[in-house]
């Protein structure tokens, strides 16, 4: 009886301690995860020996959880957009980065060192996706083809974040999106052209797939995902270029684990994963010595090159996360409403 | 006990979240200010509360309309095999999510959906109508989602009603229509009053059904919350909307307990 219940202790004590020996990232789910998984974690694991255990969920609930968490994160690894990443750094939620500890991210672009704090795992854009079977003789050489009498009642953008649309109809109007009022009369005139706004990236796919909205602001990622499984998009880089997304990568404070999480980090900017993210996700590497296939390079919205980088509209994401609900209420109760 | 302490606190969580800055940047709320509950004074957020009352009305109205005849057939079939079937039906979208139910609308209410698809081929119309982001095809999405809980409700009431009521009536020359509209309806009212007061209860807080199937284009007062609050992390100013959503759900059921009052003392006694 003894030594059974010694056997048991042995085992109570044994099992955490084998929990802990992980590195825990934070992401979003689905084909996200999966891709992480797929590529950095493996590479991670491999060199190092250290499973890695994923926590998903929504972008939101990620950051009100990390912050409920403060101090003790749940977390080792974060995964989040950049102008959502300025908001953990701007609460003390990130761990800021002794990049010393990360060789390879010598080759990063610099549209992707994003903070003291957090920096761009990968990229791609927000263009404008149409159906070309849906819109004979449609074309989108300027952002400024969306406001096309033709397309009324055909547009749809995101809900969640109307930043892009916002910036551009500042550009048009000779502005730029830090002075984006002086787009507001701009963006108005594209009111009729909306035929509604989607939630997320399901909703999108289910929208232009049915073509019930042939033309949107989209996610090229996205688009590239629609494509693959069939549905006829066309994806167009206007002569403004595309506004620039980037989702970066930080690590938490008060991770136990800072060492692993560094070296995980060093992983995911290795040449051979950054080309592997490229490929599967269609979207452009955060470090510009990736070698990704021709294939994958040419696709619009996918760039390579520091050249590649600059020609993008980037709006500063500590100012797009300043600024995001001041735009996100206005374009409430301007346009939608 | 503990469950309402949680709730009560949680109450009071948002409540003073509501009465908080917003401090632009950062998750941290600033100090204590009305600037949350003075903004929702603009005509758009009024707009947007009394659509989302109207929509609920159209809901429980529809859903009664739709749910009285089967939960009337439900009580008095007497093949079980029908009244298993009818069962299931009702029954059935309970076991699928909001979402689920929502997307299958879409797919039916499309511009290329079943219902435009079959119009066109039939040549009732020549262009496809648009239901989808209107408030009739957001309406006709919430109805499907409330049914099972409408027809639960009717049922329960109708199946109270102690049908020698309709016999004596029958026994004295009444007609079937007249046994309903004299007996079987009002003596239903209490299941009725306790259905449309639950149905409307459940669509105020819908929000994956306007979201998806109104496209932003017709708003409740959650996806308000959603879109002024979540997405873009003013957190004290979804707090504000919340509570000005709740009290005019307070208001709005009270005041229909109220007019329903007469009608539950129809019932039987």
């Amino acid at each position: 009886m003894k030594r059974i219940l010694l056997a048991l202790f042995i085992l109570a004590i044994a099992v955490p301690a084998k929990a802990q020996d992980k590195l825990v990232v934070s992401i979003w789910g689905g084909s996200w995860r999966d891709l992480v998984a797929e590529t950095v974690a493996k590479k991670f694991t491999k060199d190092t020996g250290v499973p890695v255990e994923f926590i998903t969920g929504g972008t939101i609930d990620r950051l009100n959880k990390a912050k409920l968490a403060k101090g003790n994160p749940e977390s080792d690894i974060t995964f989040t957009t950049s102008h959502v990443g300025w908001l953990y750094a701007n609460d003390g939620l990130f761990e800021q980065l002794d990049v010393s500890k990360i060789p390879s991210a010598v080759n990063l672009a610099d549209e992707a060192r994003i903070s003291p704090y957090h920096l761009g795992a990968w990229a791609y854009v927000y263009t404008i996706g149409y159906r070309a079977d849906l819109l004979p003789g449609a074309t989108f050489e300027s952002w400024d083809d969306l406001w096309k009498p033709d397309l009324k009642g055909k547009i749809a953008s995101p809900d969640f974040d109307p930043s892009h649309i916002i910036a551009i109809s500042a550009i048009l109007s000779g502005s730029d999106p830090a002075h984006w009022e002086k787009g507001e009369a701009k963006l108005k005139a594209l009111k009729p052209n909306f035929k509604a706004f989607y939630t997320n990236d399901a909703n999108s796919q289910q929208l232009l797939a049915s073509g019930e909205t042939p033309v949107q602001v989209v996610l090229s990622m996205n688009a590239y995902y629609m494509i693959s499984q069939g549905v006829p998009i066309t994806l167009a880089m206007p002569k403004e270029g595309a506004v620039l997304g980037v989702d970066t990568v930080a690590v938490m404070k008060g991770s136990t684990k800072a060492d692993l999480a560094y070296k995980f980090i060093n992983a995911l900017y290795d040449p051979e994963i950054q080309a592997e993210i490229a490929k599967i996700k269609k979207g452009s590497p955060a470090v510009l010595n990736a070698k990704i296939d021709p294939e994958t390079a040419k696709l619009p919205g996918v760039f390579t090159t520091a050249a590649q980088w600059k020609q993008q509209i980037n709006i500063d994401p500590k100012m797009r996360a300043e600024k995001t609900a001041e735009w996100r209420k206005w374009f409430a109760e301007n346009i939608m409403n | 006990m503990l469950c309402a302490v949680a709730f009560l606190a949680a109450m009071i969580a948002v409540l003073q979240f509501s009465l908080r800055a917003y401090v632009p940047g950062s998750l941290d709320a600033g100090g204590f200010t009305f600037a949350n509950f003075t903004a929702l004074l603009k005509p758009l957020y009024a707009q947007v509360f009394l659509n989302t009352v109207w929509i609920c009305f159209l809901t429980a109205i529809s859903t009664l309309m739709v749910g009285y005849p089967l939960a009337y057939a439900l009580v008095r079939a007497d093949n079980a095999v029908i009244k298993s079937a009818l069962l299931v039906i009702v029954v059935t979208p309970l076991f699928l999510g909001e979402v689920v139910r929502t997307y299958s609308w879409i797919i039916v209410l499309g511009n290329n959906g079943f219902i435009n698809s079959v119009m066109l081929s039939l040549g009732i119309v020549k262009q496809p109508i648009q239901f989808m982001f209107t408030t009739f095809g957001v309406v006709v999405a919430l109805v499907h989602v409330t049914m099972p809980v409408m027809v639960v409700m009717l049922a329960a009431g109708l199946s109270h009603i102690d049908r020698d009521y309709q016999k004596a009536a029958e026994s004295l020359g009444a007609g079937p229509i007249r046994v309903f509209l004299t007996i079987t309806l009002p003596l239903s009212m209490p299941g009725v009053v306790a259905g449309v007061t639950t149905a409307f209860a459940w669509t105020f807080s819908a929000f994956a059904t306007p979201q998806l199937i109104g496209g932003g284009r017709v708003n409740m007062v959650s996806n308000l919350v959603y879109q002024l609050g979540f997405s873009s992390f003013n957190l004290p100013f979804a707090a504000s909307l919340c509570v000005a959503g709740l009290a005019l759900t307070i208001v709005v059921l009270s005041m229909l307990r109220f007019a329903a009052r007469p009608l539950e003392n129809i019932g039987p006694h």
